[in-house]
Protein backbone atom coordinates (compact mmCIF):
# COMPACT_ATOMS: atom_id res chain seq x y z
CA UNK A 1 0.00 0.00 0.00
CA UNK A 2 0.79 3.31 -0.65
CA UNK A 3 1.83 5.79 2.09
CA UNK A 4 2.43 9.52 2.10
CA UNK A 5 3.57 10.62 5.36
CA UNK A 6 1.93 12.80 7.30
CA UNK A 7 3.78 16.00 9.27
CA UNK A 8 3.74 15.59 12.63
CA UNK A 9 4.36 17.66 15.87
CA UNK A 10 7.76 16.71 17.25
CA UNK A 11 8.08 16.55 20.72
CA UNK A 12 9.75 15.64 23.80
CA UNK A 13 9.32 12.80 26.53
CA UNK A 14 8.17 15.17 29.26
CA UNK A 15 5.31 17.10 26.62
CA UNK A 16 5.50 19.83 24.04
CA UNK A 17 8.95 21.61 24.28
CA UNK A 18 8.00 24.78 23.15
CA UNK A 19 10.96 25.49 20.16
CA UNK A 20 11.38 28.82 18.25
CA UNK A 21 13.11 28.30 14.79
CA UNK A 22 14.20 24.94 16.38
CA UNK A 23 15.76 26.23 19.62
CA UNK A 24 14.41 27.96 22.34
CA UNK A 25 16.90 31.54 23.07
CA UNK A 26 18.31 32.12 26.18
CA UNK A 27 15.72 34.97 26.77
CA UNK A 28 13.03 32.51 26.10
CA UNK A 29 14.25 30.12 28.64
CA UNK A 30 14.83 32.68 31.14
CA UNK A 31 11.71 34.27 30.34
CA UNK A 32 9.53 30.58 30.37
CA UNK A 33 11.46 29.99 33.68
CA UNK A 34 10.68 33.16 35.63
CA UNK A 35 6.39 33.97 35.34
CA UNK A 36 5.88 37.59 35.40
CA UNK A 37 4.85 37.21 38.82
CA UNK A 38 7.92 36.68 39.96
CA UNK A 39 9.75 39.93 38.26
CA UNK A 40 10.92 42.81 39.89
CA UNK A 41 8.82 45.11 41.64
CA UNK A 42 7.01 47.30 39.23
CA UNK A 43 5.96 50.85 40.02
CA UNK A 44 3.12 49.73 41.65
CA UNK A 45 5.02 48.57 44.12
CA UNK A 46 7.81 51.38 44.79
CA UNK A 47 6.59 52.48 47.46
CA UNK A 48 8.21 49.79 49.45
CA UNK A 49 12.01 50.69 48.59
CA UNK A 50 13.99 52.03 51.48
CA UNK A 51 13.91 55.18 52.72
CA UNK A 52 17.05 57.24 51.74
CA UNK A 53 17.40 58.95 54.95
CA UNK A 54 17.24 56.29 57.21
CA UNK A 55 19.64 53.92 54.93
CA UNK A 56 22.46 56.76 55.33
CA UNK A 57 21.37 57.29 59.19
CA UNK A 58 22.11 53.70 59.07
CA UNK A 59 25.75 54.10 57.15
CA UNK A 60 26.59 56.82 59.06
CA UNK A 61 25.79 55.01 62.14
CA UNK A 62 27.68 51.69 61.56
CA UNK A 63 30.69 54.12 60.51
CA UNK A 64 30.56 53.02 56.62
CA UNK A 65 30.22 57.38 56.30
CA UNK A 66 31.81 60.04 58.17
CA UNK A 67 29.12 63.64 59.11
CA UNK A 68 30.37 65.68 56.85
CA UNK A 69 29.49 62.75 54.13
CA UNK A 70 26.28 62.17 55.76
CA UNK A 71 25.33 65.82 55.41
CA UNK A 72 26.70 66.05 51.90
CA UNK A 73 24.36 63.39 51.15
CA UNK A 74 21.08 64.14 53.23
CA UNK A 75 21.77 67.60 51.24
CA UNK A 76 21.37 65.62 48.09
CA UNK A 77 17.88 64.09 49.07
CA UNK A 78 14.50 65.50 49.34
CA UNK A 79 13.82 66.58 53.12
CA UNK B 1 -3.40 6.30 27.11
CA UNK B 2 -1.29 9.49 29.46
CA UNK B 3 2.59 7.58 28.99
CA UNK B 4 5.03 9.53 26.19
CA UNK B 5 5.12 7.59 23.00
CA UNK B 6 8.29 7.13 20.87
CA UNK B 7 8.56 6.75 17.89
CA UNK B 8 11.69 5.08 16.69
CA UNK B 9 12.68 4.56 12.80
CA UNK B 10 15.57 2.19 12.26
CA UNK B 11 16.67 1.34 8.57
CA UNK B 12 17.51 -2.07 7.93
CA UNK B 13 19.17 -4.00 4.15
CA UNK B 14 16.13 -6.24 5.02
CA UNK B 15 13.30 -4.86 6.92
CA UNK B 16 11.99 -6.37 10.01
CA UNK B 17 12.63 -6.67 13.42
CA UNK B 18 14.45 -9.65 14.60
CA UNK B 19 13.50 -11.56 17.14
CA UNK B 20 16.38 -10.55 19.06
CA UNK B 21 14.69 -6.89 19.42
CA UNK B 22 11.19 -8.37 19.66
CA UNK B 23 12.72 -10.40 22.89
CA UNK B 24 14.16 -7.14 24.52
CA UNK B 25 10.99 -4.96 23.73
CA UNK B 26 8.74 -7.92 25.44
CA UNK B 27 11.56 -7.86 28.83
CA UNK B 28 11.06 -3.80 28.65
CA UNK B 29 7.49 -4.47 28.43
CA UNK B 30 7.18 -7.09 31.60
CA UNK B 31 9.77 -4.60 33.38
CA UNK B 32 7.29 -1.77 32.81
CA UNK B 33 9.60 0.24 31.09
CA UNK B 34 7.92 0.60 27.31
CA UNK B 35 5.63 -1.14 25.60
CA UNK B 36 5.62 -1.90 21.96
CA UNK B 37 2.29 -0.44 20.51
CA UNK B 38 2.98 -1.04 16.76
CA UNK B 39 5.21 -1.46 14.17
CA UNK B 40 5.43 -0.64 10.40
CA UNK B 41 7.75 -1.84 7.90
CA UNK B 42 8.15 0.65 5.22
CA UNK B 43 9.92 0.64 2.07
CA UNK B 44 10.93 3.57 -0.23
CA UNK B 45 11.80 3.84 -3.68
CA UNK B 46 14.26 6.48 -5.63
CA UNK B 47 11.71 8.47 -6.16
CA UNK B 48 11.15 9.31 -2.82
CA UNK B 49 7.75 7.00 -2.89
CA UNK B 50 6.65 4.77 0.15
CA UNK B 51 5.19 1.98 0.49
CA UNK B 52 4.11 -0.06 3.39
CA UNK B 53 5.30 -3.93 3.33
CA UNK B 54 3.30 -6.84 4.53
CA UNK B 55 4.36 -8.12 8.25
CA UNK B 56 6.59 -10.87 8.47
CA UNK B 57 5.43 -14.20 8.29
CA UNK B 58 3.63 -15.49 11.37
CA UNK B 59 3.12 -12.22 12.61
CA UNK B 60 -0.10 -10.57 13.32
CA UNK B 61 -1.50 -9.66 10.21
CA UNK B 62 -2.53 -6.16 11.64
CA UNK B 63 1.01 -5.29 12.29
CA UNK B 64 1.31 -1.72 11.33
CA UNK B 65 -2.00 -0.54 10.83
CA UNK B 66 -2.50 1.78 13.79
CA UNK B 67 1.21 3.05 12.64
CA UNK B 68 -0.23 3.89 9.58
CA UNK B 69 -3.26 5.61 10.38
CA UNK B 70 -0.47 7.60 12.83
CA UNK B 71 2.32 8.27 11.09
CA UNK B 72 0.64 8.38 7.53
CA UNK B 73 -2.10 9.21 5.27
CA UNK B 74 -3.43 6.20 3.40
CA UNK B 75 -3.61 6.70 -0.62
CA UNK B 76 -6.85 8.18 -2.07
CA UNK B 77 -7.92 10.55 0.81
CA UNK B 78 -9.19 13.99 -0.57
CA UNK B 79 -8.63 17.67 0.36
CA UNK B 80 -5.67 19.61 1.33
CA UNK B 81 -3.12 18.27 4.06
CA UNK B 82 -3.59 19.73 7.38
CA UNK B 83 -1.53 22.51 8.97
CA UNK B 84 0.52 21.74 12.18
CA UNK B 85 2.46 24.22 14.14
CA UNK B 86 5.60 24.56 15.59
CA UNK B 87 8.70 21.95 14.55
CA UNK B 88 7.42 18.73 12.63
CA UNK B 89 8.58 15.93 11.17
CA UNK B 90 7.60 13.26 9.02
CA UNK B 91 8.89 10.23 7.34
CA UNK B 92 9.95 11.90 4.55
CA UNK B 93 12.84 13.61 6.94
CA UNK B 94 14.00 9.87 7.95
CA UNK B 95 14.17 7.39 5.42
CA UNK B 96 16.16 8.33 2.65
CA UNK B 97 15.46 7.20 -0.66
CA UNK B 98 15.98 3.75 -1.98
CA UNK B 99 15.62 2.28 1.47
CA UNK B 100 13.67 0.60 4.26
CA UNK B 101 13.12 1.22 7.48
CA UNK B 102 11.17 -0.58 10.40
CA UNK B 103 9.11 2.25 12.68
CA UNK B 104 8.20 1.62 15.97
CA UNK B 105 5.34 3.28 18.47
CA UNK B 106 6.85 2.91 22.17
CA UNK B 107 4.86 3.60 24.65
CA UNK B 108 7.25 4.91 28.16
CA UNK B 109 5.14 3.89 30.24
CA UNK B 110 8.32 4.25 33.23
CA UNK B 111 7.95 7.93 32.38
CA UNK B 112 3.96 8.72 32.89
CA UNK B 113 4.55 9.11 36.70
CA UNK B 114 7.80 11.46 36.20
CA UNK B 115 5.91 13.73 33.39
CA UNK B 116 2.49 13.41 36.07
CA UNK B 117 5.10 15.02 38.82
CA UNK B 118 6.21 17.76 36.94
CA UNK B 119 3.21 18.83 35.72
CA UNK B 120 1.88 18.55 39.15
CA UNK B 121 4.57 20.96 40.15
CA UNK B 122 4.18 23.33 37.64
CA UNK B 123 7.16 22.47 35.60
CA UNK B 124 7.29 23.25 31.55
CA UNK B 125 8.98 21.84 29.30
CA UNK B 126 11.89 23.76 28.05
CA UNK B 127 14.59 21.04 26.54
CA UNK B 128 15.87 17.73 26.03
CA UNK B 129 17.95 16.02 23.65
CA UNK B 130 20.01 12.67 24.13
CA UNK B 131 23.81 12.94 25.10
CA UNK B 132 26.08 11.93 21.75
CA UNK B 133 28.12 9.40 22.47
CA UNK B 134 31.39 10.98 22.84
CA UNK B 135 29.84 12.84 25.46
CA UNK B 136 28.62 10.11 27.56
CA UNK B 137 31.88 8.73 27.10
CA UNK B 138 33.00 12.14 29.07
CA UNK B 139 30.22 11.67 31.47
CA UNK B 140 30.90 7.48 32.57
CA UNK B 141 34.82 8.88 32.95
CA UNK B 142 33.92 11.84 34.94
CA UNK B 143 31.49 9.36 36.88
CA UNK B 144 34.24 6.34 37.43
CA UNK B 145 36.69 9.21 38.60
CA UNK B 146 34.65 10.56 41.67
Amino acid sequence: MLLVPRQLRRAGITGDVPYYGGRFTPAQAYAASHPRTARAPTAAAAPSRPDPIAALGHLLETGVITRQEYDDLRARVAP
Amino acid sequence: MTAPVQVLVVGFDEPSFSGEVLAELTRLKLAGVVRLLDVLLVSRDEDGVFETMAPPPGADPDLGRVAVEILGLAEGPGGAPETVEGETWSLDDAVPPGSAAAVALLEHTWAEPLVESIRNAGGRPLDETWLAPADVERLRAITVRS
